[in-house]
């Protein structure tokens, strides 16, 4: 610890906390207090009121609710299956192959959300395969930038999975799929909740390929969050925003209190 | 599909169900023929050579990185040999996947499934194997029982301590009946006090399971000495020694035996003479010693007289006794018994012995006596520790 | 045992399980690879039919626009990481060494900030710091100006503070780690020796930390340069960045050519730093903890 005395500490805790508030705190504070604004005319808001949640739950705005939360449902189901398969088979590969495929896996999140969609409209809107305009394609581009995530995810918990069990159950006469279903994937439980986990929060605040691909019937809540503050209606923009983060925290509490009996001691 | 089948199979199952199910296995032999392996051209197991018989507990111990673990591994089929073939029984299983090797494995942490319960733990593998429904509603309970956990079948293992754990594990591997049980370092993760009752537990176990073939892995001598009919001593990916407890604790081949099981004082002699039956004559410095020549040394060479420090005595103890005249170096008290550090030409030696009322002091003078019969001449060339 | 450290799972394994790989492979290959190759064709002319050529290139890349978006992605980025460093730094420092109430919760808040969409924060920063945000009309009210007197939100500084914000816990995740394997002891030892806290920032615990700068450093400097959603939302004229140029072309006017173009050299960009990053993480041993 590097501050002892009594005034130091409550010194220090200040400035921390005042510095965490401005810069964390009060960003969250005041859309959540925008959301509920009549009238923004001096300091704070006047006339509270609930129209902008009203707004954010009819209409376009809660199609844009429905379009997200199916886009990244699918979309992160489709990339934990197959993040999960490339982790598992990347596990028998050679060892140099091994090395390189991990990094192959990786690179979709280190290229940026706009090329990405940029490079499915380009491939997608010519023979043999016609996607552009589809809700498909938007599917398409949020697999893509998320499947490196779960990838990452389910591999890391691969890696801290012990030998042993898989051993242990490779010797008591467990196939290669009884022990895949019975032990692997049951012990690796939390890891692919996590995975899932984080693959929904970033798919459902997705903006940058979304815009290159989307059609006009499959808008994303980050697009209509968009395009209501890019024409001025900042507070339903702020009440829709509230809406993105509710229902993705309540999806993500709803999946971490999902039970796991595969707690490794 | 092998989980319903055996769900809907009748009360009682055919002969070829259990036959296929491989749950009624007998028990058999191990056989290591010039096994190598290596990895990434790191020879970690060299020509090893080594056979089990049926019912037989086989304790390989050594060191770290000795080999001995890559061997248990190498008849499990977690390591792929290099040459050499691995037989289980009559079957040479040297290109046997792991799970058609029909073996019981219990490693150091138990590896137990944490998401499933004891008694889910133990029926995994007669489910892997599809057994029928009736061999798991019987088996599960009795190798629980066989392991005194029958009243912790409901348990989840983060609810078991350490050693409940390990029964459990054992339990497990016993359940599939299988041809032999590979032993990894079981005890090395309990305490002192439960790993020694765990240990009875085990010699127990295979009171009641004779014809149970095991290969027990470990650096401790003292589980090697009390469980094992035979012990293989490994060093650097060899095996040094190999032999029944008894002789190769009073008759170390090597030098690294010697030191390694059990502790040993090992003074170098010359002049080697054979007198009367295994016994010889050496010249330690200018004192005349008599010993076994248990391992036949041929006269007049040089080698190393090895002698336990337990049977160093402070008194004369047989006609043909050796006497040597030393001085004390240091003296420890250890409550049942007590250390003697003696200086005997510029040798050190240690005797340990029932506490005294009055243990020499540092600096006096002491002779000590020991058997000619409880002395061994080892060969001086091979191995140096 | 280091014996069973050595024996991996595949070991024992035939060839053919190697081919196990290929189901997610083709399809990131189909979805991801071949679109970016398609991507490299039509900025090499490939589109239409004939040879392929750099005249694209070379139109694009010495036109203002582009030249314009490059520096002010790299300014950008490299003034977010600065400040990302600097922040996320102290900011750790606070949550590892002086706990206060409530520390540990907010170390574990910062995994959570990691997971929102990163507009959250532009347009939070209108209400606080736009003309007629929170900051001006309280400096407004308090000294009875006519004009708002904060206006930096619509430039690029507005984009870097976006981004510092967005882009610190980045930093903050692999910083903690390596903080929680300094010794406290250490810090005892050194503070009864008599040295001063700031001693022991920069004498310990920044040395300590070196690693993990480096690589929450590269791993900011990545996300930066492909940021999309912040300078969209901030929407200032003169501070257009590559990715938001390729949307701009692409979209507002159809010249699909052109962005290609620029994504081929943005894409570029971003697997140099890419490489850096992964050669950074191998380099310090750590495993790849920053970017999942």
């Amino acid at each position: 610890m590097l501050v002892w005395s009594r005034s130091g500490r409550a010194t220090t805790a200040t400035i921390a906390l005042v510095l965490f508030g401005v810069l964390y705190g009060l960003p969250i504070a005041v859309i959540a207090l925008a959301s509920f604004a009549g009238q923004w005319n001096s300091v704070l808001p006047s006339k509270p009121t609930l129209e902008h949640y009203v707004n954010a739950l009819h209409g376009d705005s809660l199609e844009n609710l429905h379009v997200s939360v199916v886009t990244g449902f699918v979309a992160s189901l489709v990339a934990l299956v197959s993040g999960t398969w490339a982790a598992l088979a990347l596990r028998v590969q050679p060892r140099t192959a091994r090395r390189v495929l991990d990094a192959v896996f990786f690179i979709p999140s280190a290229v940026p959300s706009v090329s990405v969609g940029l490079g499915l409209l380009v491939a997608f809107s010519q023979p043999p395969v016609l996607l552009n305009g589809t809700t498909m394609i938007v599917v398409i581009a949020h697999f893509v930038l998320i499947s490196a995530f779960t990838y990452g995810n389910v591999s890391a918990g691969l890696a801290r999975l012990p030998v042993d069990f898989e051993q242990v159950a490779e010797s008591l006469g467990a196939r290669p799929f009884y022990r895949l279903r019975r032990v692997t994937l049951p012990l690796l439980t939390p890891y692919l909740i996590a995975a899932f986990s984080l693959s929904f929060a970033l798919s459902m605040g997705e903006l940058g390929a979304t815009v290159m691909v989307y059609p006009p019937g499959w808008v994303t809540m980050p697009v209509g969050i968009f395009a209501l503050s890019d024409r001025g209606a900042i507070f339903d923009a702020a009440a829709l925003t509230m809406v993105l983060a509710i229902t993705t925290a309540i999806v993500l509490i709803g999946l971490a209190r999902v039970p796991t009996r595969a707690s490794v001691r | 599909m092998r989980a319903e089948l055996a769900d809907v199979a009748p009360a009682m199952a055919t002969p070829a169900q259990r036959e296929r199910a491989g749950v009624d296995a007998a028990s058999s032999g191990i056989r290591f023929d010039d096994v190598t392996v290596a990895y990434n051209d790191v020879v970690v197991l060299d020509s090893l050579s080594l056979t089990v018989k049926p019912g037989e507990i086989v304790a390989l111990i050594g060191p770290s990185g000795s080999g001995k673990t890559t061997a248990l591994r190498a008849v499990a089929g977690f390591v792929r040999p290099l040459r050499g073939t691995i037989s289980i029984g009559t079957r040479d299983v040297t290109n046997v996947a792991p799970h058609a090797r029909n073996i019981g494995m219990v490693v150091q942490n138990y590896a137990l499934f944490p998401h499933m319960r004891a008694e889910e733990n133990v029926a995994f593998g007669l489910r892997a194997r599809g057994a029928p429904a009736d061999v798991i509603r019987e088996r599960v309970p009795e190798c629980l029982r066989m392991v005194g956990m029958a009243s912790y079948a409901k348990r989840f293992p983060r609810e078991l301590s350490g050693g409940q754990q390990q029964r459990v594990a054992i339990a497990r591997a016993l359940a599939i009946r299988p041809q032999v049980l590979l032993l990894d370092e079981p005890l090395s993760a309990l305490d002192a006090q439960i790993r020694r009752s765990m240990l009875d537990e085990l010699a127990r176990l295979h009171r009641d399971l004779p014809s149970l073939t095991v290969l027990y892995v470990t650096h401790d001598q003292t589980e090697a000495l009390t469980l094992a009919d035979h012990i293989g001593i490994m060093r650097d990916g060899k095996l040094v020694a190999f032999g029944d407890a008894q002789s190769l604790y009073r008759y170390p081949p090597n030098r690294f035996s010697a030191e390694f099981l059990g502790r040993a004082n090992l003074l170098p002699v010359r002049e080697v003479a054979t007198t009367t039956a295994g016994m010889a004559r050496v010249r330690f410095g200018a004192d005349a010693l008599i010993a076994r020549n248990h391992h036949g040394l041929p006269d007049g060479g040089e080698c190393l007289l090895c002698v336990r420090p337990h049977d160093l005595r402070l008194s004369p103890c047989d006609s043909i006794g050796n006497v040597l005249g030393g001085v004390v170096k240091s003296v420890q008290w250890q409550g049942d018994m007590q250390n003697v550090e003696l200086d005997v030409a510029g040798h050190a030696l240690r005797l340990t012995c029932a506490p005294m009322h009055a243990p020499p002091a540092p600096g006096a003078p002491l002779a000590i006596h020991f058997s000619a019969s409880e002395a061994t001449l080892i060969p001086e060339h091979t191995l140096r520790g | 045992m280091a014996e069973l450290a050595l024996a991996l799972p595949g070991q024992a394994s035939a060839p053919s399980r190697s081919a196990w790989i290929l189901p997610p492979l083709l399809i990131l290959a189909a979805l991801f690879f071949f679109p970016l190759a398609l991507i490299a064709r039509q900025a090499l002319g490939g589109a239409e039919g004939g040879a392929l050529s750099l005249n694209h290139f070379a139109t694009v890349l010495t036109s203002k626009m582009f030249v314009d978006g490059l520096r002010n992605t790299l300014v950008i980025a490299l003034s977010a990481t600065a400040g990302c460093l600097v922040l996320g730094f102290v900011l750790s420092v606070f949550i590892a060494f002086t706990p206060f109430p409530g520390s540990s919760i907010l170390a574990r808040l910062i995994d959570t900030f990691i997971a929102l969409p990163t507009f959250l924060v532009a347009l939070s920063f209108t209400f606080i710091y736009g003309s007629a945000g929170m900051l001006n009309e309280s400096l407004m009210e308090i000294f009875h100006l006519d004009l708002p007197p904060v206006d930096f939100l619509y430039s690029q500084w507005g984009v870097i503070l976006s981004e510092i914000t967005v882009y610190t816990p980045f930093v903050m995740r692999p910083l903690l780690a390596s903080f929680s394997l300094i010794e406290p002891a250490q810090l005892e030892v050194a503070s009864s020796l008599g040295a001063r806290p700031l001693r022991i920032v920069s004498r310990i615990i920044l040395p300590a930390a070196l690693p993990a700068l480096v690589a929450g450093g590269s791993l900011c400097l990545l996300l930066t340069v492909n940021e999309f959603g912040i300078v969209l939302f901030i929407g200032a004229k003169d501070v257009i960045t590559l990715p938001l140029l390729i949307y701009d072309k692409a979209i507002q006017q159809f010249d699909y050519t052109t962005a290609c173009v620029i994504a081929v050299v943005n894409v570029g960009l971003s697997l140099a730093l890419y490489s850096l990053y992964r050669f950074v993480v191998a380099y310090f041993g750590g495993r790849r903890a920053g970017l999942v």
